[in-house]
């Protein structure tokens, strides 16, 4: 898995590319928090170049979420699709999540 | 309750007749889950793939098995039964080690989840995010079982010594032909 950033203004986007599976989903997380701990208050997760996701990148992805949310920080997750929105719905979790569909409407929310 | 939402313990279920099932095992290498279930979904037919779906779902199975069951034992074997078509995925992963005996609170704690969807409690939704037991870590995503229930839409068992999860799949809009499984407290 590969984590790009990139920055428009007040807002982080995080570009993910791979696998978001047991062997590296902890390293999304890991780069998450550290955002959280900079301080960066509105953060989107691109998912457009993720083609596989298994219940560690759920988890990853929950833990994201919630931390976020416990800052009162804001998230949008954008360009999910694939087997990743049918894992997402298989644990009834699309609803939840703050999922949109491409990173330009996460930029007009989060601007 | 509706049929397919909680895990069944009867070891004289159905889904474990291994009749018809090819064989395979693996050792307990958590590093090569993902090979180990493409091994096995390899032989499946491109049309039941859906994607990477059911590599996915089997993957789960592998994962839970090595890492919950032979907590990582390179000792310790999983072995498989599993047989596909164009219209079905039937897969029982049995490990060595000694049984979700969780299964019970497992069920309750899947219950008031969907109890949370149902009331659109996002609140209280997130403590039944993930399920935890004494033996999980960070990398436990927690969640694996809930999206199995949800694929595994003819039934997700187990035997009674907890340690072999059977599983199926239909891709048809049927049951398994010529097995009742609704005969079977489901």
């Amino acid at each position: 898995m590969e984590i790009g950033f990139r920055k428009y203004r007040h807002i982080y986007i995080v570009d993910v590319k791979g696998d978001m599976d047991l062997y590296n989903a902890h390293e999304l997380k890991n780069v998450v928090n550290r955002l959280i701990d900079k301080r960066i208050s509105n953060i989107i997760i691109n998912l457009e170049k993720v083609d596989y996701i298994d219940s560690s990148g759920i988890g990853a992805l929950i833990h994201i979420f919630t931390s976020i949310k416990r800052n009162g920080y804001n998230l949008r997750i954008s360009n999910v699709h694939g087997s990743v929105a049918k894992v997402i719905k298989l644990t009834k979790l699309m609803g939840y999540f703050p999922i949109v569909d491409e990173v330009k409407t996460a930029l007009q929310q989060l601007s | 309750m509706t049929k397919r939402e909680e895990i069944l313990v009867d070891g004289n279920h159905k889904l474990f007749d291994k009749n018809g099932m090819f064989y395979k095992e693996f050792p307990s290498d958590y590093r090569q889950v993902r090979f180990f279930s493409m091994l096995i979904v390899q032989k499946a037919p491109a049309e039941i793939r859906d994607i990477n779906l059911l590599e996915q779902q089997v993957s789960e199975l592998i994962k839970n098995a090595i890492r919950h069951g032979n907590k990582k034992d390179p000792e310790k074997k999983i072995r498989i039964w599993a047989s596909f078509s164009k219209t079905c995925a039937h897969l029982i992963v049995e490990d060595e080690g000694e049984g979700f005996k969780e299964v019970d609170r497992w069920n309750d704690f899947n219950k008031k989840r969907n109890e949370c969807f149902l009331t659109q409690n996002f609140d209280d939704l997130e403590k039944y995010f993930c399920f935890k037991t004494d033996h999980s870590t960070e990398e436990d995503g927690g969640n694996a079982l809930f999206a199995s229930l949800e694929y595994w839409d003819g039934g997700v068992v187990l035997n009674e010594s907890r340690n072999a999860f059977a599983v199926y799949k239909s891709f048809s809009g049927k049951k398994r032909p010529g097995i009742d499984i609704s005969g079977s407290q489901m």
